[in-house]
């Protein structure tokens, strides 16, 4: 029976701080600590405005892919 | 009337010379036309908000516009920076201007976002480098350019190499490395705390079974993962058939944790998983610590290139055509407006003014070239329009050749090998050999084949290097530290070492020895100066002599009106003439005035200025490069301590001597082009010494890249600081001595570090053969003897702090 409180507990442990170090790679892998300023500063300008602004960026390449898809279907002909 | 600050830079100016707008109840200040016209820029655009972010922080006033934005539309320009996407968009790297907080970097994103067309934009807030990612067919990169100067920032390209890439890839990986490796071993000791308890107060084997699965689990990313970059350097190792300190790891830790699998499964003898651990963590910490102090990897050919023009006007019968630089022929007419770099070198055929070759000679003072005169590539024409003919293709010329020189300098740079490797190759070695030796020797005389096995192992583990490995990287950081307070910046942290071991000081003559500019020496005055009068004529001229002139005025008269001058006439490399209520100014050197009929004794030792008001002389001045203040007790501080000091010049044999004798160096090599100056390091190092070498400019940079340790002084040409591998902040030859003996001091500190990892292995490994040593005992012995080298490495702050 005690084998598997340790068992249990040693587990969740290691899990739960597996999954902080999980976050962590996950931030280094994306970049997220490159710039150690960045990092401090841009939090001050996080607001509901740079949200819209990366929304607006999003929509810009969407509409560039589109223009894009568009342009390849009309060089498209069909076989004779 | 009181100063008031410009609403756009916040800089404080005089009320009257503002230009002022009231709109409703608020009025507006503003210090120039550019920064009136960000500022509405940027209200009409909505971006209002930047002046509440940027608070009370000052800016550039905002540049007035230039006119070579369509150099960014050319051929040779886009394809030497532009990449295409593989979605058909171009990207590039661009370095902003003018960024001085997070605030501008936000402006110039948002800017850069609302723009149609550009598709990404990211600044980085450290380095203000940014990457921008936009739809050729949408908008040009002139536009792109254009928006960022409309704003008052400026911005032009770079080539990140894929060095630079490569660097920060590196350190994310080591920092992953790490992440993993401090996470098991931090978790592997809480648990090994239980399993030490259970030797001495007993344990059933089923909970050892429990906490043997955990730390095994914990252990096997931290061996595999972390420790991958030990199995790598111990294959290249074994395959060029070295031992190395990545061969002992390696081994050391992989049978331990082979061994413990072993005991894990059988149930027999105790598992080592915390050691493997924390073998990994130590020596993975030390060199993090190496890769994070690695000299930043070198943009100096993008700095020369960079700035170099990819399209030269040349002249066809009647018309001007640009021409990129590699399609110029030889004998093409090339022609050159005032501040053009040249690139290709030629003869002057027509017009006539001066060039600043500093980037050749190292000497500020232009040089004059009429019809007849060679012109070389690297120098800028300063003043006026002039037509040469090309004698040589963009390829052989003077400025493709030394940056050629460079490239191949830069990777030929020396390497002295550390005495942390040597020491660690051979310990390696005899580790390995006794663990072996103790084996053998345990299973012949003592029986089993698994005790023989476990002691053979806990010789490895005990031996593994943990002091050794963080020996050299702790002390060599507290050295870059205590440096970097004293203004000097080792831009890698195995520097202190090899200069530390140095024995020969090259010196560059103009802007190290010396201030680099020329300054008075001897002032005489008659009845009727004005130092007003000459201040105001002085201020129209941007030659060195004027400047030199200039700032002794300032510095020995206290009111100097400003006055308005009429007819100003500078003649380039003799004078300039002005008039001023109804007297006529005549300033320049001795020939000048003579010329213009005012006799003036001509002979001087230094470089002579003369001043005459209405015909008749009223001041002279002598001018010539100062030495600095401390370099002669530097230099002598630096010769005790076993140092020999030589210097390397552009400059003539005579003015050489003069500065050597003043400063007391008796060896002097004058008169030397750039690739003779590299060619004197080779010899150095042929005659076997271990070569640092002192300078600033372009000039020097070939010499730099070959010396074992480059230092340039902090207001050197950038090509030259980003060559060196120390930088002296503040200029003084006092922090050269003084980076000689951090260096010195903390290389001790390595000595004293490897000795004790050595003494502690002398006494530890003996315990281990006899066969002494448990898990216990081994963790025990392995962080105590790495906290002695961390303090030992401390202790080199307070040496240094008592003198």
């Amino acid at each position: 029976m005690s084998e598997n409180v340790i068992i249990v507990m040693i587990g969740i442990s290691t899990l739960l701080g597996a999954t902080g170090l999980a976050a962590l790679l996950w931030g280094v892998k994306t970049g997220q600590f490159d710039d150690k300023s960045k990092f401090i500063d841009a939090a001050r300008f996080d607001n509901e405005e740079e949200l819209r602004d990366a929304v607006m960026m999003e929509e810009k390449k969407k509409a560039r892919q589109k223009k894009r898809e568009e342009a390849k279907k009309k060089e498209y002909r069909p076989a004779d | 009337m009181p100063n008031v600050p410009c609403t756009h830079c916040h800089l404080e100016f005089d009320e009257s010379v503002m230009i002022t707008e009231t709109h409703g109840d608020e009025t507006l200040h503003f210090c120039c036309k550019g920064c009136q016209g960000v500022y509405h820029l940027l209200e009409e655009e909505g971006l209002g908000s930047f002046y509440d972010k940027l608070g009370d922080q000052k800016l550039q006033p905002a540049l007035q516009k230039s006119d070579d934005l369509e150099k960014f539309d050319l051929e040779g320009f886009r394809n030497k920076y532009i990449k295409t996407t593989e979605e058909g968009l171009n990207e590039i790297y661009l370095i902003i201007e003018g960024i001085h907080c997070s605030a501008c970097v936000w402006l110039n994103e948002k800017v850069l976002h609302k723009l149609d067309g550009v598709i990404e934009a990211t600044i980085n807030y450290t380095n203000n480098k940014a990457r921008v990612v936009w739809d050729p067919d949408e908008v040009k990169l002139s536009k792109i350019i254009e928006t960022i100067r409309s704003i008052g920032y400026n911005a032009y390209p770079y080539d990140p190499k894929l060095q630079e890439e490569r660097a920060v890839k590196t350190r994310k990986e080591y920092y992953s490395r790490i992440l993993v490796a401090v996470f098991g071993s931090m978790n592997i000791m809480w648990i090994a705390i239980a399993h030490y308890a259970g030797y001495f107060g007993g344990m059933e084997q089923r909970f050892k079974d429990i906490l043997n699965v955990a730390e095994f689990i914990l252990a096997t990313p931290v061996l595999f993962y972390s420790g991958w970059i030990f199995f790598k350097g111990a294959y290249y190792g074994y395959k060029n058939k070295i031992v190395n300190m990545d061969t002992l790891v390696a081994s050391g830790a992989l049978s331990a944790y082979l061994y413990s699998i072993y005991a894990m499964v059988t149930q027999r003898g105790e598992v080592y998983f915390d050691s493997v651990a924390m073998i990994i963590t130590f020596v993975l910490v030390g060199k993090y610590l190496e890769v994070l102090s690695k000299k930043q990897a070198v943009d100096t050919l993008d700095a020369i290139m960079g700035s170099t023009p990819t399209e030269v006007t040349v002249i066809q019968g009647d018309e001007k055509v640009l021409v990129g630089i590699e399609n110029v022929q030889l004998g093409d007419l090339i022609e050159l407006k005032p501040g053009e770099k040249v690139v290709i070198d030629g003869i002057v055929v027509s017009g006539e003014g001066s060039f600043d070759e500093s980037s050749l000679t190292g000497e500020s003072e232009p040089v004059y070239k009429a019809p007849g005169d060679n012109v070389l590539s690297g120098s800028i024409c300063l003043d006026s329009v002039i037509r040469y003919e090309a004698i040589k293709d963009a390829s052989s010329s003077l400025l493709h050749t030394i940056v050629s020189l460079l490239e191949e300098s830069i990777t030929k740079k020396p390497c002295i090998e550390r005495l942390a490797d040597t020491i660690s190759g051979y310990f390696s070695t005899v580790i390995l050999l006794i663990a072996l030796l103790t084996f053998t020797g345990w299973w012949i005389w003592g029986g089993s084949f698994e005790e023989a096995l476990i002691v053979g192992i806990s010789v490895i583990v005990i031996a593994c290097p943990c002091a050794l490995g963080l020996a050299t990287p702790m002390a060599t950081l507290v050295g870059i530290g205590i440096a970097a307070k004293r203004n000097i910046l080792f831009k890698e942290a195995g520097f202190l070492e090899t200069m530390a071991k140095s024995d020969l000081l090259a010196l560059d003559k103009t802007g190290t020895l010396t201030e680099g500019r020329p300054s008075v020496v001897t002032a005489k005055t008659f009845e009727g100066f004005d130092a007003s009068l000459l201040h105001a004529l002085l201020a129209t001229s941007n030659h060195p002599v004027a400047k030199g002139v200039r700032t002794y005025l300032e510095n020995n008269y206290s009111n100097l009106q400003p006055h308005s001058l009429e007819a100003i006439r500078s003649i380039q490399a003799k004078g300039i003439e002005a008039e001023c209520e109804g007297k006529k100014l005549l300033g320049g050197n001795a020939a000048y005035l003579n010329e213009a009929g005012i006799l003036c004794d001509e002979a001087a030792e230094h470089t002579l200025f003369v001043f005459a008001i209405d015909g008749k002389v009223v001041a002279r001045f002598e001018l010539s490069d100062t030495i600095r203040e401390d370099a002669k007790t530097a230099i002598a501080a630096i010769k005790a301590l076993g140092i020999r000091v030589v210097m390397l010049t552009g400059d003539h044999e005579t003015s050489a001597q003069k500065v050597a004798e003043a400063v007391g160096i008796e060896e002097i090599h004058a008169r030397l082009l750039p690739q003779e100056k590299a060619a004197m390091i080779d010899r150095f190092h042929e005659e076997g010494h271990t070569v640092v070498m002192a300078g600033d400019g372009i000039n020097d940079t070939i010499a730099l890249a070959r010396s074992d340790i480059a230092i340039a002084m902090g207001s050197g040409a950038d090509v030259a600081i980003s060559v060196s591998d120390v930088v002296l902040l503040d200029e003084k030859m006092q922090s050269l001595y003084d980076a000689y003996r951090i260096s010195r001091r903390t290389f001790r500190a390595v000595k004293e570090n490897l000795g004790f990892s050595l003494l502690y292995n002398v006494v530890a490994v003996p315990l281990a053969m006899a066969g002494f040593v448990n898990p216990l005992v081994a963790a025990l012995s392995m962080s105590l003897s790495s906290l002695i080298v961390v303090g030992n490495s401390m202790r080199i702050r307070i040496g240094s702090r008592l003198e």
